[in-house]
C-alpha cells in the first residue's frame, strides 16, 4: 500500500512512498509507459515520465509529482496506477477528509 | 578589484556570500547550474530574485550564467557510481564556471559553501570537488554556521526568497558519500567522455 500522497520537505512536489517497500522494475515500467505514449527520460536509478505532470520514479518505488497541486498529483497517481498496477494509497484519515495528511 | 565567477543555486548561502564579495567592491558574474529534470523551476525562479535583489541593493550589474546541466546528471546517473554522484556533480559546476571564468576574464571562482552543511561539504569532498579547477576558489562563509548565515539572509532581504516552496535535487543518491576517494572519483570519470560534456553545456549556457 502506498502512504497518503504528502507534500515533500520542501514543499515542491507530492510524493508517494510504499510501505512496506514496492521495488519497480524500472524496465517494465518504461516499456509500459511508452507503450501509452508517455515520453520517458531514463537515468537507470530512477525515471522521469512526462505525464499531466512530471514524475520521477525511483526504484524503491517513491513517486515523486512535479506539482503543488493535490488533485493533479493524485490523478496522475491513479494513472499510474492503473497502468502499473500499483497497490493503492491509503484512505485519508476521516478527520481530515478533504485535505492532504502531510 | 577582481572579477569572479560565482555559483548560485537558489539556497540561503550563495546570495549571502555574493553580498559579502559586492560589498568589498569584487565584481560578480553569477552561474546558476540549471538542474532541470531534476528538480522543478522554482531553483532558477529564486536566482533570479536573489539576483534582481541584490543588483539593487549594491548598484551592480550581475550578468546570470544560465548552465543546463540535467542531461550531465544523467550520463553520470547512467555510467557512474552513485554512492558518489555528489562530488562528481560538483566536480562539473567547477569545471564549467571556470570555463565561463575564462571567457568573462575572472579570476576567482565563489561558492557559498560552508563546512558540513550538507553531505557533499565535507573537507574530503570539497578538495575532490576543487582539485578538478586551476582558478583560487572563494568560500565567503566558510567558518559561519547555519544561524549566522540565516541572520544575514534575513536582513539582507533574500532569506525569504531562498525558503518559498521547491524542489529538492532528485539526483542526490539515498547515501552520498561523505568521504571520497580521488583515485576512485578519477576512475568513474574514465567511464565518460568530462571534456566534451562540459564543453557541451558551457556552450548551450544561455545569459540572463
Amino acid at each position: 500500500m502506498y502512504r497518503r500522497l504528502r507534500l515533500c520537505s520542501n514543499h515542491g512536489a507530492y510524493e508517494a512512498i510504499p510501505e512496506p517497500a514496492n521495488p519497480l522494475d524500472l524496465r517494465k515500467v518504461r516499456s509500459v509507459l511508452e507503450r501509452e505514449g508517455i515520453a520517458v527520460v531514463d537515468a537507470r536509478v530512477m525515471l522521469l515520465a512526462a505525464m499531466e505532470t512530471e514524475v520521477t520514479l525511483s526504484r524503491n518505488g517513491r513517486l515523486l509529482f512535479k506539482t503543488r497541486d493535490p488533485d493533479i498529483a493524485e490523478r496522475t497517481f491513479e494513472r499510474l496506477r492503473s497502468l502499473l498496477g500499483l497497490p493503492a494509497a491509503e484512505e485519508p484519515p476521516r478527520a481530515t477528509s478533504g485535505m492532504r495528511s502531510r | 578589484m577582481a572579477r569572479g565567477v560565482m555559483l548560485m543555486s537558489g539556497g540561503i548561502d550563495s546570495p549571502v556570500a555574493i553580498h559579502y564579495l559586492l560589498r568589498q567592491g569584487q565584481e560578480i558574474v553569477a552561474v546558476h547550474m540549471d538542474n532541470r529534470p531534476f528538480t522543478d523551476d522554482s531553483p532558477l525562479s529564486k536566482v533570479m530574485d536573489h539576483l534582481d535583489l541584490l543588483r539593487e541593493r549594491h548598484q551592480q550589474p550581475i550578468p546570470l550564467y544560465l548552465v543546463p546541466h540535467g542531461p550531465t546528471q544523467i550520463t553520470l546517473m547512467r555510467n557512474t557510481d552513485r554512492h558518489v554522484g555528489c562530488v562528481l556533480c560538483r566536480r562539473f559546476m567547477w569545471r564549467s564556471a571556470e570555463k565561463i571564468a575564462e571567457r568573462e576574464g575572472a579570476t576567482f571562482l565563489a561558492t557559498g559553501e560552508a563546512l558540513g552543511q550538507v553531505a557533499s561539504q565535507t573537507l574530503s569532498n570539497m578538495r575532490s570537488a576543487t582539485v578538478s579547477v586551476k582558478l583560487p576558489i572563494v568560500r565567503p562563509l566558510i567558518g559561519f554556521d547555519k544561524q549566522e548565515i540565516e541572520a544575514v539572509a534575513k536582513e539582507i532581504g533574500t532569506y525569504e526568497i531562498s525558503t518559498r516552496p521547491g524542489l529538492c535535487c532528485q539526483a542526490v543518491p539515498d547515501k552520498p558519500a561523505t568521504r571520497s576517494n580521488l583515485v576512485q572519483i578519477l576512475r568513474e570519470e574514465e567511464r565518460i567522455d568530462v571534456d566534451q560534456m562540459i564543453d557541451d553545456c558551457v556552450r548551450k549556457a544561455v545569459i540572463l
